[in-house]
């Protein structure tokens, strides 16, 4: 081609955008979600529309449980405030378009990750916030005590989940004839179940103990079958395109283990500023190492967040534990020192 | 393209401003690494210089090791064949700033997972596949029984390295005075101790034991400390800019894992393939694709199986009951067998 100025042009545009496509792809992502999340001065968080113990509003509008307090820790770490948050309510066939559009920064809505999810949608897992499982909640009087005897029956389940997945699965494995009942809406499936429309409603264990809480007019009308059909890892996940905001996260989550491994809670973390061991220093942010700076975060960013929540160990006990109206057991939840699974990678 | 007025040139020039913003979209870094794998016909493999149980080469010069398995099940996976990896042999200081020029594919290098590496030197984690711990190895001689005792002792560790670090911040915290001695290279870290230029060597566990049973002239002669310094968790690492690739890595990782917890190995694998039960057809290839989820084929997972065998297959042949080094599973055993591995759901 002869050299016309267009020609010179086009080279120039062309040998730009060479240079530009080398140095975008790293610039472009670092950072940006934590500076429009800074810059916006709140972070939106995606939760379930109303999940006691993982998150529900209480009587004065404010959000409580555990999937609400990883919101408030991430928050607490990136923009110093815990209450700088609008939760986004979502639906489970909502939750991940509201992800992949941006209308969250964040989804912390008892979502499990699987390979389909962390792969193929644009998203991304960052660790596991709760081990759960799927089971069965059946009446009493029903005499069903084990989930084999569910062989021709209808059972309950919420739309747009793994949970129909895994059931549909276990039906036909194990031959069982099962009645699918499909909700979208969590309520729904739940009102169908106590109406005694179903024999069975199947979810996720820890919902299981939290919708016999709120909605059995009798607690020991309705029992939990033992076993669980399927691993239910949930863990708040990212949208893709900015590894940064994903270590962020993953490591808000670690953060919150390793200060209970090393029994950094709410009330102590003040007085544990003058401790002389570096693992404790460099959570509650003394010492000579600081570990906000790789995370693009102040020094303090994981004591502002234990602050606000406390430990993974304490956030547990008050949204899900022995105290709570669920009492559920740390089991798989505890420490893995403590014959649980949740082992945080190291903060150094 | 839509007005045909627009001159040559300016053509190219929209042309180029497509292609500027395809490869600025969130998809376009997708595939690359696979791509650039896959055109290259081969995986590059950074693993250790030479520890048995990890990354070793045998009496015919073949690769062997648990980090090396995972190699050749993602070769397996990505390439239908687990014999096309190059391994780039790499020490403890050059290991991260291969991985970030792009020199190799994949780091599979008893390499601790930490907040610093993940975040802040352009790598990724992907997924945990040792559960190690720092420990220390002395001579039975030297009456040393707990690590307190090293006081005003002269420990032989690697140079760069979390180890380093573990030690100089547990001889800080106990006020042990520890004379440390560095050593770039494991091998002469490994040597200097067994001549007896140092009380005491730490490292991982697990390369403690093989250190013992590999290079000592009588392993009865040295003894590990019971006492752990500082958890170690190892797992492969990626470059970031690929999040396609850090979920493949992880996923063939996972896959091995669940694998196990299914009972699919190596010798059934094929036999499998008509199981009635979807959670195994998926694994073994017939039943739902999930490769294709990957930008993989249907097969991938099934193909590293047979390559490879599964977590467990893997654990017993390099290191476990099978191996001379003889680590027992421990931590490394699955969730439901009292360890730490659980896959998240393949499905």
């Amino acid at each position: 081609m002869p050299i016309t100025p267009c020609a010179t042009l086009v080279a120039r545009i062309a040998s730009a955008i060479v240079l530009a496509s080398a140095l975008l792809p790293q610039v472009a992502q670092a950072g940006s979600m934590l500076d429009t999340v800074r810059a916006r001065g709140h972070l939106l968080c995606g939760v379930n529309t109303s999940l006691l113990g993982f998150s529900a509003p209480d009587a004065n509008g404010r959000w409580h449980g555990l999937d609400v307090d990883v919101c408030r820790a991430l928050a607490a770490a990136v923009l110093g405030d815990a209450e700088k948050i609008k939760f986004v309510s979502l639906s489970a066939t909502q939750r991940f378009s509201a992800l992949q559009s941006g209308e969250v920064d964040l989804l912390s809505r008892n979502t499990t990750i699987t390979l389909a999810r962390d792969a193929s949608m644009g998203l991304q897992m960052t660790a596991i916030a709760y081990y759960d499982g799927q089971g069965f909640m059946v009446s009493a009087k029903s005499k069903i005590r084990s989930t084999k005897q569910l062989k021709d029956k209808s059972v309950c389940v919420q739309q747009g989940s793994t949970t129909i997945r895994n059931l549909t699965e276990y039906a036909k494995t194990h031959k069982l004839n099962i009645k699918l009942m499909a909700f979208d809406r969590f309520e729904d499936a739940n009102t169908t179940y106590f109406s005694g429309k179903c024999d069975a409603y199947t979810n996720d264990a820890s919902q299981l103990a939290s919708v016999r809480m709120k909605f059995a007019q009798n607690q020991a009308d309705h029992v939990i079958l033992p076993e669980l059909i399927a691993k239910e890892p949930l863990g708040p996940m990212v949208r893709r395109g900015d590894e940064s905001w994903t270590s962020i996260v993953r490591w808000v989550v670690f953060g919150l283990i390793e200060a209970e491994e090393l029994g950094i809670s709410q009330t102590n973390i003040d007085q544990l500023k003058s401790h002389q061991n570096p693992a404790i220093q460099r959570i509650v942010g003394t010492g000579d190492e600081d570990i906000g700076k790789p995370l693009g975060l102040e020094r303090e960013w994981m004591a502002r967040a234990i602050r606000a929540t406390g430990n993974y160990g304490e956030i547990f006990e008050r949204n899900l534990g022995p105290k709570t109206l669920l009492g559920l057991p740390r089991g798989m939840n505890n420490l893995w020192n403590k014959g649980g699974l949740h082992y945080a990678l190291p903060m150094r | 393209m839509t007005s045909t007025q627009t001159t040559r040139p300016w053509r190219h020039a929209a042309g180029l401003l497509t292609l500027l913003a395809a490869l600025l979209a969130p998809g376009a870094q997708a595939g690359s690494t696979l791509d650039a794998v896959r055109s290259r016909g081969q995986l590059i493999c950074g693993v250790s210089t030479g520890l048995p149980g990890f990354a070793a080469t045998d009496a015919n010069g073949k690769w062997q090791g648990l980090d090396v398995d995972i190699c050749r099940a993602v070769a397996a996976a990505v390439l239908g064949d687990a014999d096309k990896v190059r391994y780039a042999p790499l020490s403890g200081s050059n290991r991260f700033s291969a991985l970030q020029a792009g020199e190799i594919d994949l780091l599979s290098h008893t390499t601790t997972i930490t907040l610093a590496r993940d975040a802040a030197m352009g790598l990724h984690m992907t997924g945990i596949s040792y559960y190690d711990a720092q420990g220390f190895l002395v001579p039975v001689k030297s009456r040393l029984r707990s690590a307190r005792q090293l006081k005003d002792k002269t420990v032989c560790v690697q140079q760069n390295s979390t180890t380093v670090r573990n030690l100089n911040e547990y001889s800080r915290l106990y006020k042990l005075n520890i004379k440390v001695l560095l050593f770039d290279q494991l091998e002469a870290a490994n040597a200097a101790y067994f001549a007896g230029k140092c009380d005491a060597f730490t490292n991982d566990m697990s390369q403690l034991a093989v250190v013992r049973t590999t290079y000592a002239a009588k392993p009865d002669d040295h003894v590990v400390l019971p006492d752990v310094i500082a958890k170690e968790p190892l797992g492969p690492m990626v470059k970031r800019g690929d999040e396609d690739w850090t979920t493949i890595v992880r996923w063939v990782l996972y896959g091995l894992i669940e694998a196990e917890e299914q009972g699919i190995t190596q010798a059934n694998v094929d036999r499998l393939r008509s199981s009635p039960e979807p959670a195994i057809q998926r694994i073994a290839g017939t039943g739902e694709d999930l490769g294709k989820m990957l930008g993989l084929d249907r097969e991938w997972l099934a193909r590293a199986i047979r390559a490879t065998g599964n977590y467990g297959e893997i654990f017993d042949r390099n290191l476990g009951a099978k191996s001379p080094i003889g680590v027992p599973r421990g931590l490394n055993h699955l969730w439901n067998r009292g360890g730490l591995h659980y896959a998240l759901p393949v499905r």
